[in-house]
């Protein structure tokens, strides 16, 4: 494979900064939060820069290759190596990664959960970045490993510290899930790389790198990699998460403070369907097409599923956590047609779902903070109250079912375009039946959605909230809690979520950004099917 | 680069406003941004942003117009001039004017966005833009003072990009974009009033009886696109998104027919649920309860004609997949009629004015589906045209009425009655556009309509004739109901000058705060500078308000002379200038477009004369974009038969009024109380033919509550109690197994010697404790096990 | 038995490489002078004897890497009963480091728990120097030797806190079940003498080797060794005397022989199997392979159930036994037995490393919390944030969770075992996979108590931690995360060029 060498030190810093904040961190006095919070801050948007730096120095002409490579001898013994680069299918994702870290520091200003305690709370944080960043530019089975893992233990004290009333049985399930899962992944990992190293013509030194297994992974015979493939499938598919491996997902995302809820939804979600995309696809290709209907039935069923999951939930916070299950559903779905077109909708569908959702996940928690409840029962009229909170909860409801214009359309559409007319050698018909499911998913996107629209947005407070609607008071009530509770978005909140809500737009009215730079990439990972 | 010079060529002979259509749209998307950032800070609120850009849109859609008929009249002199006897092989071809720029590309699709010009777009265009612009002039007076008066503005004119948009899409993809959004401001429409939660519901249901219609539409894209696209990249370039692309495709002979079908049904269950067709249309009549203009922009004259307009777009799709040339019934023939007579009947037990004029709306589109349906593309495109002014006249008359006559009311039976002597003007320019509407000669209706039922027959769908012919006489009929119960007969209720008590509480209440929540009447939104007219008793609508109503109603009465057929073929500017040539032309492949550059389709020797399309497929190299539709000859005698069913309905309806409303007429009153037969069909249409029941009661109800609540449960005891069951089982087993094997091996030698230690104490006490024995007796028994079978094994 | 050894060769003094044994010779010199020391030292100044107990430690540590540099790198003694190789200098290093951390960690410990100080160190420097000799043994003879010299000393330090019963209990059990143990293992090796006329393992190798099909004498004989040394690593269902005695023992003990005299235990049947009964396999394969499955199954759903710290302590280092004797179970296949001994090194020393920490954090905690019971660490990170940050890096590297040091471990153990690449390989690699998942099961319960659950009775005061401990802390919490971030500087200690052949000189 030809990669791009030059400048391979900017991975790595991007990759490594926030710990550097971390160390910083540990010796500021737990006392002295602005402290903490300040260099937390100060560090994401380093971070921040360095990802910008890559950007502009990212050669778009060459997305297809891998850039910023570097190769350094890591475990010798196992043959692994610490390989790193960037090409078009993870500079998104990547990026997307360092800019959510930064806003949800800025949101976490003024918005630390209990029990308190930011610096903790943000050295998790930094350390999340580090993870999510690093498998995102992992070029090794192994290197992915170690990062794909690095995540779990923050996220799990985010969970299971500042999280809700059951945050401890949420976060020991988040674990255990995905742990399950990474294990036999690695099982997987390792099986793989044996298997290929028995494969490989004279001459070649086996190792963990994954261009050489994509290159060479074609090389093994059908059943081994069926069963290889069902190992990787196992630890990404609960990373997705996909039915029938979702159930940690409403848990967690219901029980994590707002802003675990939203690095989950927009980054963690994704290292589980950019594992397919990135290794286990491209490097199985034969056990791909074997396992690609049944992918894109899971889909389906998890599109439906989903929907329908929504459709029951009486907590805001919970149904928009349902509400992934089927996104994600729609990504996969993608995935499964093994076509480029479909592999670029993923890849949007992943970033898109990340900016909307993550953004929901946001509004939850300001309604969470303003209301003390996410009850939809007990909200009501919420543009009345805080109008433009409301509008923005609109706004993203919207670009979450799919609306043209918004980033959400291109992730849906296309994927449900491309389930139309599969890679070769994939049933057309079963796949053309899961289109219409699809679209019959989109169907309940908008009927979830703008029930909860209705219901939180429209309408009149509720009467244990009316009292203080802002500007005239009915009689006196300042004995009433949420009298000062009850505000419109605060500077803070501005700040942390115009990036996302203008990324929407734009991603939305001009999806050529993102689909210039992943196309290349994609047409790479899928040259096994003649993509 | 032949192809490049053509471009040239013919870009040279269009005109700017030809070549820049594509910035129709923009104005208003521009608008609407200023709205939102400023509109709060301007001295109107935003409004004059909206007002101002559709105007300019307007200009921009009219020059269009007029270069287009340049273009048109060019060609055809030319055509001429190069053979006399031309007139008679119908028209010369005259290529559209396509843009198209990358928008995004994907797995080597090209996806573009721009502009795709012929008649059918401009007059959609011009229609829009007009509508928009009087509609947004009329509210300035009908929603003054609105505590969302910006928002409103903003939606109204988004609403406008999106068609306008819509309306010059080259591409499925960017008509799919403007539909979408069309939907959205529809939503937000309905719901401007969103306190009151009927509104908000209404609203709701709106957005999502649309959405499922939208699934046949992204359904259908995707057929036809896999289906036609190498087709159309290898023929001329273009992805197999391009309508002008699957226009030819369809025409080609080329096309699977099974692709056709589907991809036709399933863009036709869209076209149902937008425009209100049976059975998605119940979501029409509920979204009356939007602010008056918006009933008369979106749910009249506009949005809902989208589907129309998309049958009419990519009709050659329609054309082969529904066998339109040679059957005398087929989908949307069936669909179109069955929807003009429900919605006919229904119009007749409503007491609300609006919904009376919402089914109406029903069923006319129901005329336009069924001149697509029947080949009578000409004429059901025309009937958008003029429906398009007298609706919207009927609609903003009405709102008129409501906002000075019936004091917010849209209650005929309580509310109204004898207003024509105190709102003349709204009185008269009702009763045109009633005519027009009923279908008069010689108002504009009466060209439309009557010609559609004209071709129909022509077109060998009789039966369908019937059908057509008696819903111009149920039109006629409930039109002439509504406006008697309006303008004639006695004042009753607020008409009469009362006054709604628990009004008078919220007017009070609504001097302190510029909020109107508790309203109980949608309309009364508009209203909270009561103090400006005193007294609350009917009189004539200021003039913001009128002048629309003038200009409309003046329209309604000549708009049917674009396209005269009576008057011999020089009158029928219409089928000149909007009707596409079946030409067969050479398809020169343009390249796919990159970014910034433009490409026109097709690049055709201008008015070369062939057989016409879809008789015989083209021959190689030559494509066509329409096939040959034939147009009934008018005969008096034929209208004669229409005018005089029209008449029938008129007077009949008239007199039963008379005797029914104002006379009281005892054999008459209560007449569905007394017959069987009337009262169960009274029955079934004061209920909607319990369509809205199935829907909300059994399907909705269904989804939303027990499967859903059945998946739920699914979810929390059945996979998430697998996963907790795993957990739990695992710590019971390890109690157990820690508990009754680690902890004390064999029960009875615990028991036994922990009864003979007891006594000797001290230090040695555990090791007696039995534990150590039984830990040896382990330790040895393993080994020996372990050992014999490895024996075994290995022996 | 030592008469029937003597009888088998006729007696010269054999030449003796003083720098191979120098280890020894220095841990000998250290025991007797700690014994005069203590003899000359007040009660006040006892203290004396811990600090030069950790310079004895480290003074035996520098023969050995003099030794590791020198260039011969094969030294074999006494016709190659006692070899100093690559392998065995890696172990002794692990041997002496963890019995110096084992010291720091004692310091304080046994200083306040007055108990005999001097004797105390003697006998742990004894048993250091039984694993030291373990790790070059190759002879029947000195296998036995060296493993009586690293337990009777055990056996009396478990016992240490004479006035409570539990410590009685605990030693008392340990000797006995020991004893038995030692039984059946001699019995074995006087039969695997019997058949094959030698004890010196490498000959042995090659007798049982003569005709491929095994009696049933030969198989008894190495079950019944087998069986001793499992008894030593705590196998299940060897593994009884375990929980009591490291509940019951000093925790600085517990910590000792939970990893120590574990690890000498593996040294003890790595030789064995690799040097014995290379060809063996068909006997010890499936042995083992049961064993390892269930020990690390068993160990793992038994220590679910612990309320008492240094009791699931216990367990998960049963179940974590059973992963070092996953590779094991495959040693015979194919060419894994490479990567399968490598693993064992690898794994044992990580494993020293995160759970001499562990028990370090233990430790430092209990100094406040004053009990044992898991619940009784409620809120450690809120008052001790420090130890509650060491205390989870612990548990994650003991769980297996990358980047820590648990997690190398447990990869090359997989690595090894896929190696082999049959059905039982994978049959057993998907039971250490999901056994690992369970593991986390109580690790991540300790990790809950610490972050999340309240102070028990309100006690946050902050902990003084000890400097010795924070020495031992520091250097087990480098060795973890280094071990885990950078792999290769362990795995090249176990990176052995041809390591069967390396044995037996």
């Amino acid at each position: 494979m030809d990669v791009l060498r030059d400048q391979n030190w900017v991975l790595s810093v991007g990759t490594f900064l926030p710990l550097v904040g971390v160390l910083v961190m540990l010796f500021i006095p737990k006392a002295d939060e602005e402290l903490s919070k300040l260099v937390a801050l100060v560090t994401a948007v380093a971070t921040l820069g360095v990802g910008v730096y890559t950007l502009t120095q990212f050669d778009f002409d060459q997305a297809d290759k891998l850039q910023f490579f570097a190769d350094a001898e890591w475990i010798k013994v196992i043959s692994s190596n610490y390989t790193i680069g960037l090409d078009g299918m993870s500079l998104p994702l990547y990026f997307l990664s360092m800019v959510v870290t930064v806003l949800v520091m800025i949101y976490s200003w003024n918005h630390i959960p209990s029990p308190g305690n930011p610096k903790a709370f943000l050295i998790l944080m930094l350390i999340l970045q580090t993870g999510m960043a690093g498998t995102f530019i992992a070029q090794d089975l192994i290197l992915f490993f170690v990062f794909f893992e690095v995540v779990l233990l923050p996220m799990y004290f985010m969970i299971g510290v500042w999280g809700g009333e059951q945050r401890q049985y949420a976060s020991l399930k988040f674990f255990l899930y995905t742990m399950f899962g990474s294990a036999l992944m690695l099982v997987a990992f390792i099986a793989l790389f044996f298997k290929v190293r028995g494969a490989l013509p004279e001459g070649v030194e086996a190792s963990f790198s994954i261009p050489q297994l994509a290159e060479y992974g074609g090389l093994l015979g059908r059943s081994a990699q069926i069963w290889i493939f069902g190992g990787m499938f196992v630890g990404f598919a609960v990373k997705v998460p996909m039915f029938p491996f979702h159930t940690w997902l409403p848990d967690a995302h219901t029980q994590a403070p707002t802003q675990g809820s939203v690095i989950l939804a927009a980054i963690l979600l994704k290292l589980g369907t950019y594992g397919f995309v990135r290794i286990a696809i491209p490097i199985l290709p034969e056990a791909a097409k074997e396992w690609a209907p049944w992918i894109g039935l899971l889909s389906v069923i998890g599109i439906i599923y989903g929907a329908l999951g929504c459709l029951a939930q009486t907590d805001m916070k919970r149904l928009i956590a349902f509400s992934s299950v089927a996104h994600m559903g729609f990504v996969m779905l993608g995935i499964s047609t093994l076509t480029p077109m479909g592999f670029n909708a993923a890849i949007f569908g992943m970033v898109a779902h990340g900016l909307i959702t993550g953004m929901l996940f946001f509004l939850a928690g300001s309604v969470k903070e303003r209301y003390h409840t996410l009850e939809i029962a007990r909200l009501g009229g919420l543009l009345k109250q805080m109008p433009k909170l409301g509008w923005i909860l609109g706004f993203c409801a919207m670009a979450s079912l799919g609306l043209p214009g918004l980033a959400g359309f291109w992730g849906e559409f296309p994927a449900i375009l491309s389930a139309y007319s599969p890679a070769v050698g994939l049933p057309e018909e079963t796949f053309r039946t899961f289109m219409v499911i699809a679209a019959l998913g989109t169907v309940f996107a908008a009927a979830y959605l703008l029930w909860l629209f209705q219901r939180t947005a429209f309408g009149e407070p509720k009467p244990e909230f009316a009292g203080n609607d802002h500007g005239h008071g009915h009689g006196a009530h300042g004995d009433d809690a949420h009298d000062d509770d009850l505000h419109d978005v605060n500077i803070f909140e501005w700040i942390a979520w115009t990036p996302f809500l203008i990324a929407i737009v734009v991603f939305g009215v001009y999806p050529q950004l993102m689909f210039k730079v992943i196309d290349p990439a994609v047409q790479v990972a899928l040259k096994a099917f003649g993509g | 680069m032949l192809a490049a010079e053509a471009t040239e060529e013919i870009l040279a002979s269009t005109g700017w406003f030809l070549e820049n259509a594509w910035v129709i749209p923009i104005v208003p998307a521009v608008a609407f941004v200023l709205i939102i950032f400023f509109g709060k800070k301007m001295p109107m609120k935003g409004s004059e942003f909206g007002v101002a850009s559709m105007l300019a849109s307007l200009v921009l859609a009219v020059g269009a117009a007029w270069q287009w008929i340049q273009r048109v009249d060019g060609v055809s002199h030319a055509a001429h001039s190069v053979a006399e006897e031309g007139a008679k092989h119908g028209a010369p071809f005259v290529a559209p004017i396509i843009r198209e720029w990358t928008w995004w590309q994907s797995g080597g699709f090209e996806f573009g966005i721009g502009q795709h010009i012929d008649g059918l777009a401009l007059t959609l265009l011009v229609v829009v833009a007009f509508i928009s612009s009087l509609v947004q002039i009329y509210s300035l007076e009908y929603l003054r003072g609105d505590r969302r008066y910006t928002h409103f503005f903003a939606a109204l004119t988004l609403f406008s990009a999106g068609m306008l948009c819509m309306v010059l899409a080259p591409n499925m993809v960017q008509l799919i974009l403007g539909w979408e959004i069309m939907g959205l401001c529809s939503f937000m429409l309905i719901g401007h009033w969103w306190e009151e939660e009927a509104n908000s519901r209404a609203a709701l249901k709106a957005f999502f009886t649309v959405r499922v219609g939208d699934m046949g539409l992204l359904i259908g894209t995707g057929i036809l696109f896999f289906s036609a696209n190498s087709w159309t990249q290898e023929h001329l370039g273009v992805s197999g998104f391009n309508i002008s692309g699957l226009s030819a495709w369809a025409m080609s002979g080329a096309a699977s027919q099974s692709a056709l079908t589907w991809g036709a049904v399933a863009l036709f269950v869209a076209c149902i649920g937008k425009s209100g067709q049976f059975p998605l249309h119940t979501w029409l009549p509920d979204a009356m309860a939007g602010p008056t203009p918006v009933s008369s922009l979106l749910h009249s004259s506009t949005m809902v004609v989208a589907g129309v307009f998309l049958v009419g777009r990519l009709y050659p799709v329609f054309w082969e997949g529904m066998k339109i040339g040679d059957t005398n019934i087929n989908f949307i023939v069936l669909i179109g009629g069955i929807t003009i007579v429900i919605a006919a009947l229904l119009a007749f037990v409503q007491h609300d004015i609006k919904k009376v004029l919402a089914y109406s709306t029903v069923s006319q589109l129901g005329y336009m589906m069924l001149g697509l349906g029947a080949g009578a593309w000409l004429p059901a495109i025309f009937h958008i045209f003029t429906h398009a002014f007298f609706k919207a006249c009927l609609f903003l008359a009405a709102g008129s009425v409501s906002h000075s006559g019936s004091h917010h009311s849209f209650d005929m039976k309580k509310d109204m009655g004898g207003l024509a002597k105190k709102m003349p003007v709204t009185a008269t320019t009702w009763i045109i556009s009633t005519l027009a509407l009923a279908g008069v000669f010689p108002l504009a209706g009466f060209f439309s309509k009557d010609e559609i039922i004209d071709n129909v027959g022509h077109n060998g769908y009789n039966a369908f004739m019937i059908v057509g012919l008696s819903g111009a006489f149920l039109t006629a009929a409930y039109m002439t109901r509504a406006t008697y119960l309006t303008f004639f007969g006695e004042a009753r209720g607020a008409a009469a000058g009362e006054h709604h008590d628990e009004h008078d509480a919220h007017a009070a209440h609504d001097d302190h705060d510029a909020h109107v929540g508790h309203d109980t009447h949608a309309g009364h939104g508009a209203h909270d500078d009561h103090g400006d007219h005193g007294d609350h008793g009917p009189h004539e609508s200021p003039k913001l308000i009128t002048i629309p109503l003038v200009i409309l109603a003046a329209l309604a009465l000549v708009a049917g002379l674009a396209n005269a057929t009576p008057f011999g073929s020089n009158w029928e500017r219409f089928k000149k200038y909007v009707e596409p040539s079946s030409e067969y032309v050479v398809a020169e492949s343009a390249m796919a477009s990159g970014p910034g550059e433009s490409i026109v389709l097709p690049a055709a020797e201008e008015g070369a004369k062939k057989e016409g399309c879809a008789v015989v497929d083209p021959e190689e190299g030559k494509v066509c974009y329409f096939p040959t539709v034939s147009h009934a000859k008018f005969k008096w005698s034929k209208a004669a038969l229409s005018l005089l069913i029209v008449a029938v309905g008129l007077v009949s309806s008239w007199l039963f009024c008379v005797q029914y409303y104002t006379r009281r007429n005892r054999r008459l009153v209560g007449l569905t109380e007394r017959n069987v037969v009337l009262r169960g069909g009274y029955k079934v249409l004061w209920n909607k033919y319990y369509l809205d029941a199935l829907y909300e009661k059994v399907i909705v109800r269904a989804v939303a509550y027990p499967i859903s609540r059945a998946a739920y449960w699914f979810n929390q005891n059945v996979l998430d109690g697998i996963v907790n069951a795993a957990g739990k089982i695992s710590r019971r087993v390890a109690g157990w197994v820690y508990r009754n094997i680690d902890q004390r091996v064999v029960d009875g030698a615990v028991n036994g010697s922990g009864a003979a230690a007891r006594g000797t104490g001290g230090a040695l006490r555990p090791v007696q404790s039995g534990k150590v024995n039984q830990y040896g007796a382990l330790l040895f028994a393993a080994a020996a096990i372990g050992a014999l079978i490895l024996v075994i094994i290995n022996t | 038995m030592l008469s029937s050894i003597l009888a088998q060769v006729p007696w010269q003094s054999p030449t003796i490489d003083y720098h191979a044994i120098a280890p020894e010779i220095v841990l000998a010199g250290g025991i007797c002078l700690i014994i005069l020391v203590d003899l000359f030292t007040s009660e006040s100044r006892k203290w004396i004897t811990a600090t030069l107990t950790g310079f004895v430690m480290l003074g035996a540590l520098l023969p050995v890497l003099t030794l590791a540099v020198s260039d011969a790198d094969v030294r074999s003694m006494f016709d190659g009963r006692y070899v100093v190789d690559e392998f065995s200098l890696t172990l002794k290093a692990l041997f002496l480091v963890a019995g110096y951390v084992v010291v720091l960690m004692s310091q304080n410990h046994v200083e306040e728990g007055d108990y005999y100080q001097g004797e105390y160190y003697t006998l742990l420097l004894t048993s250091v120097t039984g694993m030291v000799m373990m790790a070059s043994s190759r002879d029947l003879v000195s296998i036995f030797v060296a493993l009586e010299f690293l337990s009777i000393p055990a056996y009396m330090l478990a016992a240490w806190r004479k006035r409570d019963r539990k410590s009685n209990e605990a030693g008392v059990k340990y000797y006995l079940l020991g004893v038995f143990a030692s039984a059946v293992m001699l019995y074995g090796m006087s039969l695997l003498y019997g058949v094959t006329g030698s004890t010196l393992l490498s000959e042995i190798g090659s007798k049982l080797t003569v005709e491929g099909q095994f009696g049933g004498v030969e198989a008894l004989a190495i079950t019944f060794v087998i069986v001793g040394f499992a008894f030593k690593v705590s196998a299940v269902p060897f593994h009884s005397w375990a929980p009591d005695t490291y509940e019951g023992a000093p925790t600085p003990v517990t910590a000792f022989l939970s990893v120590a005299s574990k690890a000498a235990g593996f040294v003890a049947l790595v030789t064995l199997i690799y040097v014995g009964f290379p060809q063996a396999q068909d006997v010890w394969q499936p042995f083992i392979w049961v064993m390892a499955a269930v020990t690390m199954t068993v160990g793992n759903l038994l220590a679910l159930r612990q309320t008492n710290i240094v009791r699931m302590l216990a367990y998960s280092s049963i179940s974590q036994g059973g992963f070092i004797l996953m590779p094991l179970a495959v040693a015979g296949t194919g060419d894994a037995a490479g990567p399968a001994l490598q693993a064992v090194i690898v794994y044992l020393l990580v494993y020293a490393a995160m759970n001499l920490g562990m028990f370090a954090v233990v430790i430092a905690a209990s100094r406040t919390t004053r009990s044992g019971e898991i619940s009784s660490f409620g809120g450690l990170f809120s008052y001790a944030p420090a130890l509650g940050v060491l205390m989870t890096i612990f548990l994650a590297s003991l769980a297996g969770i990358p980047p820590l040091g648990g997690w190398i471990a447990k990869f090359s153990a997989f690595r090894a075992v896929l190696e082999a690449g049959n059905g039982w390989a994978y049959a057993i690699a998907v039971i250490g996979a999901v056994n690992s998942v369970v593991a986390f099961g109580y690790y991540g319960n300790i990790m809950r108590e610490v972050w999340m659950k309240p102070a028990p009775n309100g006690e946050t005061t902050a902990v003084r931690t000890p400097s010795s401990l924070v020495a031992a802390l520091s250097i087990t919490v480098v060795g973890t995360l280094m071990f885990g971030i950078l792999p290769g500087t362990i795995m090249r200690f176990g990176d052995l060029v041809d390591l069967t052949g390396a044995f037996g000189g």
